[in-house]
Parts: structure tokens; sequence; C-alpha cells
């Protein structure tokens, strides 16, 4: 959105709140509102009725050495009018509260309670005010800057003798895993979240109520999901999802690192797909800096956001399928996946975790051989796709465990800020690369397959429908592509080639200060939404002037979408919530971070 | 299995523990468990291309209990730590535990508040993969070599010591 836009929206707020809201002074390309903490309800409520009907996020920065020290930015967007507003509460230091609005959308939920484990704020009026991601037992908010980083010092060969090797925690006793035993939770702990209706665990209470637990091993969850699950009978009543179990502190760990090094960690996020998660990083990273890839790279990168999008559905196809019995289309799927993968490789040689979309452009052109293996692909893929519509698409097996299983209604999915396929198989066709575009998607032409039920059936139509989509803008996307430079000319981001240090001093400083401590972000705030295979992917980044992100804040789908699971199981069967999880496609690594 | 030179034809000699570790070696029963990027990987190795069934190792099993090879695929988290714990002891004996991949053997890139450096703190490990995340060729390569080391009776059954004695100051190799 633009910063005019905003501009207007807060002309047209001013008449209701007057002096209780303000543009925000922090420089950023599309501005944000600040909202005086009492006011926040009735501002989201104004906002929601301005139809910014889908809910996004809510983020926390803490400016440990400002007054006041926390800013959470909110962020709603609006599916109709294709646009999305920013706005912000800032908080004191001492006892941080605001109140919440997790019933105005009820997205909000997680999200405020993941900023009270990470951040230590409270908010007033929370139907379950617990941490999310961090166990019970917890001690600290890991986000605030005043929380160390923690982790174990390395053993180098320079230190190898004074470095102490570390078991953590400490064990108690004689046996040195048993301090691991003594940290689990025990299962009764968490039944007490579903009383009183329930009984205790594994046996039903006097309602003929029981609880499952699901996980966090189950080899239909994709991770370490973990569910507790309430049964009247075989049907479901109530689900809590748990987790945190792959917890990764991705974003603390960002906040260390250079803004080149901070990529890579976005690979291992939402791991099915790297490329993505790396082109919306450095979209942000390159809105903060104010530089532009070049024409080539732009090109290349949606080659190679779109291959990634289809190795991501092949994935969550094969699986899918495999969760409900049918073995073969496993096979088939990671036949074209590895067909991909050996792509990725080829340019950077690395399967999986290619990083290759950096900030500035791409980390290097493509090889020769990787256009000839792009169009062996291009070929087949096509009739590969016919492959397993053959194998599911009539088939009455999964016609009978997909059809009206896992509804979801649009008005829950926009208010849980459910995005990406499990969206529109509700029936709203919004799409990033169309609503907002980046990287010239809106001079493509392709389509946004839409369902109508809401059901797992029109999410799994939705995706393989996208296969074909996306194959269909990398067919355009070749034949535009030209040869040129894949990285900015600023040579203040990207290091001067090689052959110029010879002749230029200044050269040679810049290729000695980026190699060695990196470019440096302008004070501000950016932010670029995209669109992953998941979802509604975006990153919000401060910088502080320095050349490390200040505060790395992802906005990840699978979160938002793994909150909406409960609204999808209520009323169905056990057996079902193994298709309904599939059929959401969510990766842990992308909930948990 | 060894036969003596002038024994019947047709007929082979061996000791029932070598037989017992050549049968054990040449059938594990991995434990389909996945935590992050390297399951991923690990599915494929399942798949087509690389097929892990080459080497007697596909059939994965979602019980515990019915799993002999713990293959820890991916960053070992505070949170999931004590459960891991308690999925190796819910394994039948003899069991067995590959580090797969960076995160699982030192932490990888992730040395900070919520990820365990190594899973070697939780469960003992008898091969540690490098890599992020290692090729299936590399998973491949660590489950021949797992099955060298059960057959010459250097992975131990139900895993190494258990209470390992007071740490002792390691003196770097390469400090004069």
């Amino acid at each position: 959105m633009h910063l005019e836009d905003t501009r207007r929206l807060f002309e047209q707020a001013r008449e209701r709140f007057g002096e209780d809201i303000s543009l925000s002074d922090r420089p950023s390309g599309e501005g944000s509102i600040v909202v005086s903490g009492p006011r926040v309800r009735e501002f989201t409520q104004w906002a929601r009725s301005q139809s910014f009907d889908f809910f996004a996020d809510i983020g926390g920065i803490d400016y440990l050495f400002e007054s006041p020290r926390f800013d959470l930015t909110y962020t709603v967007y609006s599916t109709g009018q294709k646009r999305h507003l920013h706005y912000k509460v800032k908080l004191d230091e001492s006892a941080p509260a605001v109140d919440s609005i997790s019933d105005i959308y009820a997205g909000a939920n997680w999200h405020e309670r993941e900023l009270l484990d990470m951040f230590g704020i409270s908010f007033n009026g929370h139907p379950d005010p617990r941490r999310i991601l961090m166990p019970e037992h917890w001690r600290g908010h890991p986000l605030r800057k005043d929380y160390p980083i923690n982790g174990e010092q390395v053993q180098f060969s320079g230190n190898f003798g004074d470095v102490e090797p570390q078991t953590l925690p400490p064990a108690p006793g004689q046996d040195a895993f048993a301090g691991w035993q003594a940290l689990e939770t025990t299962p009764g702990s968490y039944t007490q979240l579903i009383e009183p209706a329930a009984g205790p665990d594994g046996q039903p209470d006097a309602d003929g109520r029981m609880i499952l637990n699901m996980g966090p091993q189950h080899p239909s969850t994709h991770g370490v999901l973990r569910l507790l699950i309430e049964l009247d009978g075989e049907n479901i009543t109530r689900t809590l999802p748990d987790i945190g179990y792959l917890h990764t502190g991705i974003e603390k760990t960002a906040e260390t690192l250079s803004f080149q090094q901070a990529l890579t960690l976005t690979d291992r996020m939402d791991y099915l797909s790297p490329l993505g998660n790396n082109l919306a990083y450095s979209l942000s990273v390159e809105k903060l800096v104010g530089v532009e890839a070049p024409p080539r790279a732009t090109v290349l990168r949606v080659i190679l956001a779109e291959l990634t999008r289809i190795q991501s559905h092949l994935v969550w196809l094969g699986t899918h399928a495999l969760d409900m019995g049918a073995m073969s289309p496993f096979f088939y799927c990671f036949r074209e996946r590895d067909q991909i993968l050996d792509m990725f490789e080829m340019i950077s040689g690395v399967r999986m975790m290619t990083s290759f979309i950096c900030p500035g452009g791409l980390r290097e052109d493509v090889p020769d051989e990787f256009m000839p293996a792009l169009e062996q692909f291009m070929r087949v893929f096509p009739s590969r796709v016919g492959e397993y519509e053959t194998l599911l698409t009539k088939n009455p097996i999964w016609l009978e465990r997909t059809r009206g299983v896992g509804r979801l209604a649009l008005d829950d999915a926009l208010a849980y800020g459910v995005s990406g396929a499990s969206l529109r198989g509700s029936g709203l066709a919004w799409d990033i690369r169309k609503a907002e575009p980046y990287c010239g998607y809106e001079t493509y032409e392709f389509e946004i397959p839409a369902g109508t039920h809401g059901d797992v059936y029109d999410r799994y139509l939705c995706r393989i429908e996208e296969l074909r989509q996306s194959h269909k803008i990398i067919r355009q996307a070749m034949n535009r592509l030209e040869p040129g430079p894949v990285q900015t000319n600023d040579r203040k981001m990207i290091p001067p080639p090689k052959n110029e240090l010879d002749n230029s001093m200044e050269s040679l400083i810049h290729h000695f200060l980026i190699s060695t401590i990196g470019f440096t972000a302008p004070h501000g705030e950016a932010h670029v939404p995209t669109e992953t295979g998941r979802g509604l992917l975006s990153f919000y980044i401060a910088g502080d002037g320095s050349p490390k992100p200040y505060r790395m804040r992802a906005r990840t789908p699978s979160f938002a979408n793994l909150q909406a699971l409960p609204v999808m199981l209520q009323g169905g069967l056990v057996a079902d919530a193994v298709a309904t999880i599939g059929s959401i496609d969510i990766v842990l690594g992308d909930v948990d971070r | 299995m060894s036969g003596s030179q002038d024994a019947v034809p047709g007929i082979v000699f061996s000791t029932v523990d070598k037989l017992a570790k050549w049968a054990q070696s040449s059938s594990l029963w991995p434990f389909s468990f996945g935590l992050a990027c390297c399951a991923i990987e690990m599915m494929s190795t399942v798949a087509g291309r690389f097929d892990i069934s080459r080497f007697g190792a596909e059939v994965f099993r979602p019980s515990p209990r019915q799993a002999d090879l713990m293959i820890v695929s991916g960053r070992v988290s505070m949170k999931m730590a004590p459960v891991i714990r308690r999925l190796y002891e819910q394994m039948a004996e003899p069991r067995w535990v590959i580090a797969m991949g960076a995160c699982s053997s030192c932490g990888g890139v992730f040395n900070n508040y919520a990820i365990v450096q190594g899973v070697d703190k939780v469960v003992p490990v008898d091969v540690y993969i490098p890599g992020c995340p290692p090729n299936p060729d590399a998973l491949l390569y660590a489950i021949t070599r797992l099955q060298e080391k059960i057959r010459a009776g250097e992975a131990v059954p139900g895993g190494r010591v258990l209470t390992p004695a007071p740490r002792e100051k390691v003196v770097s190799p390469w400090k004069k």
C-alpha cells in the first residue's frame, strides 16, 4: 500500500479518533497509523468496517532504548480493495498490556499468545493466555532485546581446551539423560485444558467423551504437531493444537546475523519452499535499502519461485495421498520433484536449501545447462499432472474421503487469516500475486483457481490447478528471459566484480566492507507481501542503520492456517482428521519458526 | 558367515551371534519420525529414485515399538527433546540412532536458546551425517555404515553408555 493511501485512511479515521491516532514517524515505504493503547479495539472494529476483512499478523518489535519500548504492528488486508494496512500500538516497558482483539478477528488469538510468549505482553480479555511456542516451564521472553540468545560456545581449534562442552539442561543424578524426562510435561496437565467435559486421558467420562492425543510423533501430522482431540464416540467435539515442538528461534537468530547471513535461515523456515522464502525476504530487504533487482533476475526469480511452488505442491500431494492410504501418488510426485531438485542442484550445488535468491538479485547467473533441463521438465510436466489426476480426481475412494470433509466457511477463513489454496478452496480467489503484485506478476497471464464448498476436495482441486498455472507462468517467463546482469549495480549492496578490484580503490573498499561486515540498511521498516505455496508470507524487517536486521518478523502462512484447524475438524469424524490436516498443507517449520 | 575349508558343500557354519547380527543389519526397520527439513530428504530416500529398500531398510514403522532404527532428521528443540528421549525408550532393543544433518549432530546454524546442540545430549548416537540437509546418498551411506558397525559388533544394541563418567577436560589435539 502506498503512503498516500495510508494518509487518506488516516484522515478518515481522524474524524472519529481525533488525537488518539497519529502517523508513525518511523520511515517506511507505506506508513502506518499509531493508535493509542486503550482505543485499539475500537480502531480494529473501524478497520474491519472499512472492508479490511483479512487478518494477517501482529508483530512485535522491542525498541529497548526508546520510550515507549514496544511496538506492536497489526497488519490487516482488504481482499476486495486489494490493499493492506499497518497500524501500531506503542507500549510502555512496565507491565505492557493491551486489549485483546481476538473476538474481532479470531486469528489474533494465536498471534497474541505468541507475543505473550516472546515479549511478555499481556492481552486483557484474552480467552486462553498461555505460552504457545516455548514449553510451559520456560522462563523469560526470548525475543526481548535484553534476553540473551544463549546456545553454547563452539569449540574451535584455537579455544578447544577452554570451552567446556555443555549438557543442556544440567543433568541431575547419575543418569546423564534423566534431566530430559523431568522436563516433559505430563499428559495430564494438558488434558486439564479441555476440562470440565473430558475424563482422564484415554478414558471416557460420564458423558462418554474421551481425549485422544495425536502427536507430536504421528506419521500424518506432517512433522511435530500435537493435537488434543476430544471425542464423543467417533465425532470430534473439540480440538486443541499444541505447537512449538520445532521452535527454532529463527527470528532471534536473524538479529545476530548480517542481512546476507540471515537469508540462509529463511530457507530453513518453510523447508518446502526455500526459494519462496528467499524471495519474500529479499524483496523486503531490497525495499528497506531501496534497491531493485535487474530485469533478468526478476524473471529468473519468477521461474524459480514457481518451480518451488510446484515442488512444494508435489510433496503435499504425495504425502496427503499417502496419509489416506494411496501409496502410488507418492512415488509419482517424488519423481517429478527430483527433477526440479536436480535443477536446483545444478544452479546452486544444493538440492533444497539453495539461498539462491538473495537481496540484490540472484547469487549468480544460472548455468547454460539450466534452460535445456527446464525445457525438458516443461515438456513432460503437463502429462504428469494428468497422471496424478488419473490416480485421484475421480477415484471413488478419494471422493468418499475428501468430499464434504473438513469444511471451512469463507468468513471463518478470512477472520483466521487463512491464505493460499486453503482460502481459495473456500471460494475466494485471493492471491497476492494478483492482489498486490510483486516481481512483475501483473504482466503474466494466469488464473487463480477457487473452489466452492471449502472442503478437502476443493482444496485438492485448487492445488492441482495451481500446478498447471505455475507451469503456464514459467513458460511465459522463459519466453521473456533476456541476457543481462542478475545482480543490482548498487555497489553498497553487492560486492563489485573481481576484475574491478585491481584498478579501483573504491571497489576494493566496497568489496572488503560487504565481505566482512555486510551492507547496511537505513533506519526504518519494510514489508512486502508475497504468495508462496502455502499462502501469504511476508517479512516485516526493521533496520537500525547497522548491517544486521534489528528485527525480522516472519508472518508465516502455516501458522494462521493451522489455527483454523479446530474449526474444520469440529463435528467431523476422527478418521477425517488426517485428511483435513493434509489438506491445509502445513509445514511445522513454518508454524513454529 | 564363515565356513571351514573341508566343509560339506552347501553347508555354511556360523555362530548364532554372527547370524543374528547379519539378520539385524540386513533388515533395519526405521522409525517414521520426521522433525524438519531432513525429513523431506528422508522421504526422497524412500521414493523410487534412491530406493532405500535396496538396503533392506524400507519398512518405516510409525510406532516406536516396532522400529529399531531412529533417524533423527532435523533440529531438536528444547520442547521436543524430552519427547525424543521417551520415544527412544519406547523402542525395543536392539536399537540404533542415526543423527541426520548438521542440526541433530551439533545444532547446525541454530546456536540459540531454542535448539539442543546435538541430539547426542538426549540419546546415544551411532552414526552422524553431515550436511544441511544431507543428500539421500549420504543417508544411504550412513545406513550401510551402520550395517557395517552392527556386523562388526561396534554398534552396541540398546545404545552406548547411559551413565557416562564425569567429563575430563578435553585438550586440543592442535595445541602444542
